[in-house]
């Protein structure tokens, strides 16, 4: 439990688990998928797990659902142990990446596929409500007969939606959910999805490549690589006080440039560049770097300015103009080329710069950041 | 050349064929029938309905195919499925080809050669002996419907077990994980999710073989010993021995109406079942 300080004062704070991760690790032949993973889910939140195929977050959500059994640690569900436990005997439910609706039923019958298997029987009555209600959340209302392929896949979307929370599960797991869907809807869902969180209260997991997709939907953020949880936090969090290269560069975009720290202490560390320049930045780590490290600066930090000659001379390589802001490509002899991006606001004063044109780049001590070289 | 030009001429080949070597048989067939047998054999021409009034002549044929016919179809099915979803749904990657190549390694062999293995087993030195060796004994195998069930459903397994295996097969292994995620445990999961979507593959496994049990005339011959009689058998009997080509015709035809009878029956309930998928809740 390194990474998440965070987790604790939560806990503290008397938010019960609604499950947990302890020491969980799968293996798959040679293949490590899972690496000691510790992990407490919140009641009520909606926590991602974030990060690149092969990472082991969909081996993370499959072992919360019950398709995989772990080689070594404890899944918890609501304070029981659940390793041993068939899926269909835990209170959790998925929505699978393409869906898998059933696809010789109807819409209805999808929806109300889990209450039907539920012991003693439900009334046909009251699987017709719950259905309907389901349907009135998800905005399908008069969809009850149609089959699966005559829908959209927005639609589908929701129909796997529907199916799942109607079960009212401890646990919503969602593996890439929104992968399937054009640009467009896969906002207008993510939304959706964020509203329906909040409306029915299920605690929600969700499983994605897309750091903007896990920025914006998620309560906390499970950043993970090679198997390993890297860091948990709020996006916020992640984003301001990354703990590590790989989390900087993996959540937003950043610019590192490296050097030797020269001085460290009270959270703070010196750095001095490759073109000799001192910087000073907050340390996030539990340890500040020794010796070689990197300093992250997000490109909207970095301020570029002609008449205030301090900081980093650049030449301006390339320009592109994003409406609210501009984004530039500079290029310093000795640091390599680094991205600036200018609000406009900042560009009324003192660009817009040309391409070829000569700037000094400089950002505000407290937005740096010192981490290990790699 | 129009595009129309084209087509037909893309259908020629198939249309030819289709002619000549069907409906032309086919109505010199339903001509014989109501022809005459000539003294020395074969057929002379005539309008009489006495070949289809001699009909119930050929009654025990004619029983023994629709009860084996159907009956081997059920229990080649019965047999297939499970082997078909092993090979499908639980052998890894690795083993399916091979396993699916066991499968089919009988069909390489010729039916007669492996029909008189049969014989064989199922005679006086092969299973009876065995029992008799355990105490029991003056069990007859050989020339007996049973003889004839075993030797279709051996012949005519692979003929099943492809269609199944291959709806079964592309059967979307995630409607399984969905199904169970949805609390359905591993037999409910079966009768809902794998059984109806294995139907197609079902229904065309069961088409198949009995289209072609229907005109079987080997297996019984073999291993019915003349005992057991097929239409199949009928018919070399009165075109090849009797040489009665106009009742022969008669049998014939009457086969081919009760086989399209049957088949078109079959359709319609495969048809209604699809269609009713809406209210098949089976459990």
């Amino acid at each position: 439990m390194k990474d998440n300080g965070y987790l604790d004062d939560r806990s503290r704070a008397g938010l019960h688990p609604i499950a947990e991760l302890r020491g969980v690790s799968k293996r798959f032949g040679d293949v490590l998928a899972a690496d000691n993973l510790d992990l407490s889910i919140s009641s009520g939140e909606f926590l991602s797990f974030l990060g690149p195929s092969g990472c082991g977050k969909t081996t993370a959500l499959r072992m919360l659902a019950g398709f995989e059994t772990p080689t070594s640690g404890e899944v918890l569900i609501d304070d029981q142990v659940v390793n041993d436990l068939e899926a269909h005997r835990r209170p959790v439910n998925m929505v699978f990446q393409s869906y898998a609706l059933f696809p010789h039923l109807t819409v209805e019958q999808n929806i109300g596929y889990g209450l039907r298997q539920q012991r003693p029987r439900l009334g046909k009555d009251t699987i017709r409500e719950k259905v309907g209600q389901a349907l009135d959340v998800v905005r399908l209302s008069g969809f009850e007969k149609r089959r699966i392929w005559e829908m959209s896949g927005g639609q589908q979307q929701r129909v796997a939606l529907a199916r799942a929370i109607v079960n009212q599960p401890k646990l919503l797991l969602l593996d890439e959910p929104l992968a399937a869907l054009d640009r467009k809807l896969r906002k207008e869902m993510q939304i959706e999805l964020q509203d329906l969180q909040r409306q029915i209260g299920i605690t929600f997991v969700l499983v994605t490549h897309d750091q903007e997709e896990a920025l914006s939907l998620s309560d906390r953020v499970c950043v993970m690589g090679e198997g390993r949880i890297i860091q948990i936090g709020t996006p916020q969090e992640l984003y301001d006080s990354p703990r590590s290269r790989y989390v900087a560069d993996f959540v937003g975009t950043s610019n590192f440039f490296e050097g030797r720290v020269t001085a460290s202490g009270a959270g703070r560390a010196t750095v001095v560049l490759k073109n000799g320049m001192p910087v000073e930045g907050r340390v996030t780590a539990e340890a500040a770097p020794a010796g070689e490290a990197c300093v992250s600066v997000r490109p909207e930090q970095i301020r570029l300015s002609r008449s205030d000659r301090t900081g980093i001379e650049v030449v301006v390589h390339n320009r592109i103009f994003l409406g609210e802001h501009t984004e530039y490509l500079v290029r310093n002899g000795t640091l390599g080329d680094f991205l600036v991006l200018s609000p406009r606001q900042s560009e009324l004063n003192d660009g817009p710069f040309n391409t070829g044109e000569t700037a000094w780049a400089s950002w505000e001590a407290g937005s740096a950041v010192v981490l290990e070289k790699s | 050349m129009t595009q129309r030009a084209r087509n037909w001429l893309l259908l020629t080949p198939a249309t030819a064929w289709f002619l000549v070597m069907l409906v032309l048989p086919v109505s010199v067939v339903l001509i014989f029938s109501f022809g005459e047998r000539g003294d020395g054999g074969g057929y002379v021409p005539a309008f009489t309905l006495e070949q289809y009034a001699n009909l119930p002549a050929r009654w025990a044929a004619f029983k023994n195919t629709m009860v084996l016919a159907p009956l081997g179809t059920v229990a080649a099915m019965l047999i297939a499925y499970p082997l078909a979803y092993f090979l499908a749904v639980r052998t890894s990657q690795k083993w399916k080809t091979m396993l699916l190549v066991l499968v089919i390694v009988p069909f390489w062999t010729s039916i007669l050669i492996r029909s008189y293995a049969w014989i064989f087993i199922l005679g006086g030195r092969g299973i009876p002996a065995l029992l008799e060796m355990i105490g029991i004994e003056g069990v007859r195998l050989i020339y007996t419907p049973f003889a004839v069930t075993i030797g279709i459903i051996y012949g005519y397994l692979p003929l099943m077990v492809f269609p199944i295996f291959v709806s079964l097969d592309r059967l979307d292994k995630r409607l399984l994980e969905a199904s169970s995620d949805l609390g359905a445990r591993p037999w409910a999961t079966f009768l809902q999710v794998t059984l109806p979507l294995s139907i197609p593959g079902v229904a065309t496994g069961c088409l198949l073989v009995f289209i072609l049990l229907m005109g079987e005339f080997l297996i019984p011959a073999l291993l019915g010993g003349g005992k057991v009689f097929f239409v199949g058998n009928a018919l070399v009997d009165l075109f090849l021995q009797s040489r009665n080509w106009a009742y022969g015709s008669a049998v014939a035809v009457t086969l081919i109406v009760v086989m399209l009878v049957s088949v078109t029956i079959y359709m319609r309930l495969i048809a209604r079942l699809n269609t009713q998928r809406e209210d098949v809740s089976l459990m």
